[in-house]
């Protein structure tokens, strides 16, 4: 055969195959928000909102996980947001450059990425394992929010170092020509400059953190009941969704698909608000 | 008019503030060592209670088998005996499955983001691979249990187990032998590779986008075929950065839990085929440990967590050197 | 002597003789999405002769060269409109088969673009696409590219090392080397010299010299002296359009349109 036939006809088939990839991967991933939204819709009605989990056979909602899953992410955000904002500006304007610096952000990446459920065993052993001054001695929800807090650090400590890793030294400089300390030009001027950004990373976080159960299994454990005292055993959205969907239980189910659903749309509507907030900064 | 006069004497804010962000900075080392101390003290019974049995534990082989050595894999909390090779089994099998399958799906689609889509397209498929990377993955184990793998077991490991029954000594019987209720190996590979797909494929798009433009044009502006240009050229460009996403895809898919736990089967044995259910380290953890029975079945599920953790730490370690040592 | 006169600018080409033209660029109009970076340009290309562009930077010199070997089709919304005849057929005309053409028309950029393999695979790589040579044939190739691109005497002992570990002026001769290694009959070169140090400039320019007795060179520069030294053909571009093209002589001694005078004498570029 001729030899440009053969390139082109090689060609062909490269190009072919992608597009047969890329749909593959899209109509899977299709397939999947389709039984999301079809199977989770059908579970959705106002009772979700206003009863708590019930038991089988009887009517109930998901009210309990829902202000679990609340309560425990956004103390868990804050916690992260404090340490991981201080712990990416050092390793940006302060100790990024010395050896402790490059271990730090080494290790940063790599609990970026540790399997969730090892974070849950640390969490327990440390505060809900009895042997152990600092531990409560049971489940609670302080132990999950704090599971969720060491998941988001190191993604907020990523983006955050990132972030200011962006601001012209031009604006460093100006500030500390003006007699600012490096703390107030820090304060004033990058982190203003880098504010959407750094609220981006923070949107990210959360989308991570509010879809994770592997931590919370048992750490917030999960309560049938209402409860908005983090010292007790706490119930989340994902925890639920997992005891639900292992049931026999029809109703059950149903409850789980439409948590799923609350899940993934919250998920979903926290990372398009991230990427708008940046994008909104690149257009400038 | 002379400026206010202020006081040159040393001032306290500068010298705190680094010290409260040097402190947040070392917390995070707090945390990692903290964690690796807990899975150490936390599964140090069972390892010193069984040893090297905890990894690899022989056994008497059945008279007549003629095989030379035979391998035990007890997980047995009334006698609380463990041992980790069939999870640690599972684990790496099910993660290296997935990723032979969504590894080139994801390079495909990476590909085609990059080099060949319609500019129209290309924006709006990179945000949607991108926002599917982020779905929870307890969301992608649900759809695994609810929705694939009754449709695998009916649609494909019956028709296919009858299939073979004709014949139950060929090597396709014993690759489809197991429960047919679609709770499986493979079925749990399919599942974590729909899950680490969207993740790899957003990962390999920016590596390709990191290329710079003109290695792109010189390749074509010498009258190479597209094909040619991505194989000889854009591959080869970034093939350290992607042996590093490769390998950020295998940490992910080694220490996922939800994705995996539902549809696994959960048996403390070594898979005897495809289609026979096994577990993973985490699967193994997620479903046990709420309830474990025995200290000693509490404590050999945190060294399961040990192994993981240093199976995971290699990996995503040597992923963060390739990635970093990767020049354009 | 052509004078193309339109309403609001004035374009006066001395091409050389008709029958020594191996390719001709007629009105021709690009744009970049809504933005017209070329207007009505015009360009005759003599065969075995070196061609220079000059003009200040954004003037669309090197946006023509990209238009001659199609690169421009890499990206969706760019669109060129007019003739670049090529041996009777238009480049820019419908079915046309890039690869073909991109392998009878080369093309060097500006920065040295060596590409992730040995020296010798990166000479080769081209080569390789379009024929099957035999070992002996491609080493007979690869030796006679790089002994024209001058680089041979400092690779010869290393052909099997990356070129990435190159200097930049090597690196950039590895390029021309690759470039003419597929043997194409013309040759456009994009600055090449603009992130080369002096010597490797003058290195280049004693190839250039060299290779015009077998192949067309188009050459982009901002370096005026450079293309006074090198060029039989010089065209002067200014804001996208061809304000002057003629002998580089007596384009540089006695320019026709005032435009040119000005920017040969430094009064604006």
């Amino acid at each position: 055969m001729d030899r440009a036939l053969r390139r082109k006809i090689a060609n062909y088939i490269f190009i072919g195959l992608c597009i047969i990839g890329t749909a593959i991967a899209l109509g899977a991933l299709a397939l999947i928000l389709w039984s999301l939204f079809s199977q989770g819709i059908g579970g959705m009605n106002l009772k979700i909102f206003t009863m708590d989990t019930p038991a089988a056979g009887s009517e109930g909602g998901l009210r309990n996980a829902i202000v679990g899953s609340i309560l425990m992410c956004g103390v868990g955000m804050i916690i992260a947001v404090v340490i991981g904002i201080l712990a990416g500006t050092w390793l940006a304007e302060i100790g990024g450059d010395t050896a402790y610096g490059h271990v730090v952000r080494f290790l940063n990446d790599v609990l970026l990425s540790a399997p969730s459920i090892l974070i849950g065993l640390f969490v327990y052993e440390l505060l809900v394992f009895k042997s152990n001054p600092l531990s409560l001695g049971h489940f609670s929800g302080w132990a999950g929010a704090i599971s969720l807090a060491i998941l988001a650090t190191p993604i907020v400590t990523r983006t955050t170092e990132d972030i200011l890793n962006l601001q012209p030294n031009a604006l460093r400089e100006a500030g500390m020509a003006l007699g600012a300390s490096q703390f107030t030009t820090i304060r004033t001027i990058i982190w203003k400059a880098a504010g959407s950004g750094l609220l981006t990373g923070g949107l990210l976080g959360f989308a991570r953190i509010s879809g994770e159960t592997a931590p919370l299994l048992f750490t917030a454990l999960g309560n049938q009941f209402y409860n908005g005292d983090l010292s007790q055993p706490m119930a989340s959205l994902p925890v639920t969704m997992f005891n639900f969907a292992l049931t026999p239980y029809a109703d059950l189910n149903k409850l789980a698909w439409a948590g799923a659903l609350l899940v993934a749309v919250a998920v979903l509507a926290v990372n398009i608000l991230g990427r708008w907030l940046a994008r909104d900064k690149n257009s400038h | 008019m002379p400026a206010e006069t202020k006081s040159i004497r040393f001032d306290p804010t500068d010298p705190i503030f680094r010290w409260v962000s040097f402190s947040a900075a070392t917390l995070l080392l707090v945390v990692l060592g903290g964690l690796i101390a807990s899975l150490v003290y936390g599964g140090w019974p069972a390892l010193s209670t069984f040893g090297l049995d905890f990894f690899l534990k022989f056994k008497d082989c059945p008279a007549g088998s003629g095989a030379h050595f035979c391998i035990d894999t007890p997980w047995n909390p009334v006698t609380d005996v463990y041992s980790a090779t069939a999870p640690i089994v599972g684990t790496i099998v099910t993660s290296f499955l997935a990723l032979l399958f969504a590894l080139p799906i994801a390079i495909g689609v990476a590909v085609f983001l990059t080099q060949f889509c319609p500019r129209y397209l290309a924006q709006p498929l990179s945000t949607a691979v991108e926002l599917l990377a982020g779905i929870p993955s307890i969301v992608y184990g649900m759809w695994g249990l609810f929705v694939f793998a009754p449709w695998f077991a009916k649609d494909i490991q019956t028709p296919l187990m009858i299939a073979a029954s004709q014949d139950p000594t060929s090597w396709v019987a014993k690759l489809v032998a197991g429960v047919p209720n679609g709770a499986n190996l493979f079925t749990a590979s399919i599942i974590l590779a729909v899950m680490v797909l969207p993740y790899m494929a957003s990962v390999f798009r920016e590596l390709f986008r990191s290329i710079p433009p003109q290695v792109r044009e010189a390749a074509f502006g010498i009258g190479a075929t597209p094909f040619e240009v991505t194989t000889s050229v854009i591959i080869p460009y970034v093939k350290k950065g992607m042996i590093g996403v490769i390998m950020l895809g295998l940490g992910r898919a080694l220490g996922e839990t939800m994705a995996v736990t539902f549809i696994i089967g959960n048996s403390h044995r070594f898979p005897k085929s495809l289609f026979d259910s096994s577990s993973t380290i985490a699967s193994t953890i997620a479903n046990e440990f709420a309830e474990a029975t025995t200290d000693l079945h509490t404590s050999a599920l945190v060294a399961l967590g040990l192994i993981l953790f240093l199976i995971t730490f290699t990996v995503l370690a040597i992923a963060r050197w390739l990635l970093s040592s990767q020049r354009y | 002597m052509t004078d193309t006169t339109s309403p609001d600018f004035q374009s006066v080409i001395t091409p050389p003789p008709a029958d020594s033209l191996v390719l001709e660029v007629k009105k021709l109009n690009f744009f970049y999405g809504q933005n017209q970076a070329l207007y009505d340009v015009n360009l005759p290309v003599k065969k075995n002769a070196i061609t220079a562009l000059i003009g200040p930077s954004g003037c669309g010199k090197s946006t023509l060269l990209r238009i001659i070997n199609r690169i421009y089709d890499l990206y969706p919304g760019q669109r060129a409109e007019g003739v670049i005849d090529f041996e009777g057929e238009n480049i820019i005309g419908p079915n046309v088969d890039l690869v073909a053409l991109r392998a009878r028309i080369g093309m060097v950029f500006q920065k040295p673009t060596p590409f992730p393999m040995s020296i010798y695979d990166n000479v080769a790589f081209g080569v390789r696409l379009h024929s099957s040579k035999s070992k002996s044939e491609l080493d007979e190739i690869v030796e006679t590219s790089l002994r024209r691109a001058a680089l041979w005497e400092e690779v010869k002992d290393k052909l099997t090392k990356s070129g990435l570990g190159l200097s930049g002026g090597q690196q950039q001769r590895l390029c021309v080397a690759r470039g003419i290694a597929v043997n194409p009959e013309i040759l456009l070169l994009d600055e090449p010299a603009s992130a080369l140090d002096p010597i490797s400039t003058a290195k280049l320019e004693d190839t250039l010299e060299e290779l015009k007795t077998d192949y067309t060179i188009v050459i982009v520069t901002h370096n005026l002296q450079q293309a006074a030294r090198l060029s039989d053909y010089t065209g002067f571009m200014f804001l996208g359009k061809m304000i002057e093209f003629g002998p580089t002589e007596e384009l540089f001694v006695k320019p026709k349109v005032d435009k040119t005078g000005e920017y040969i004498g430094g009064r604006f570029g």
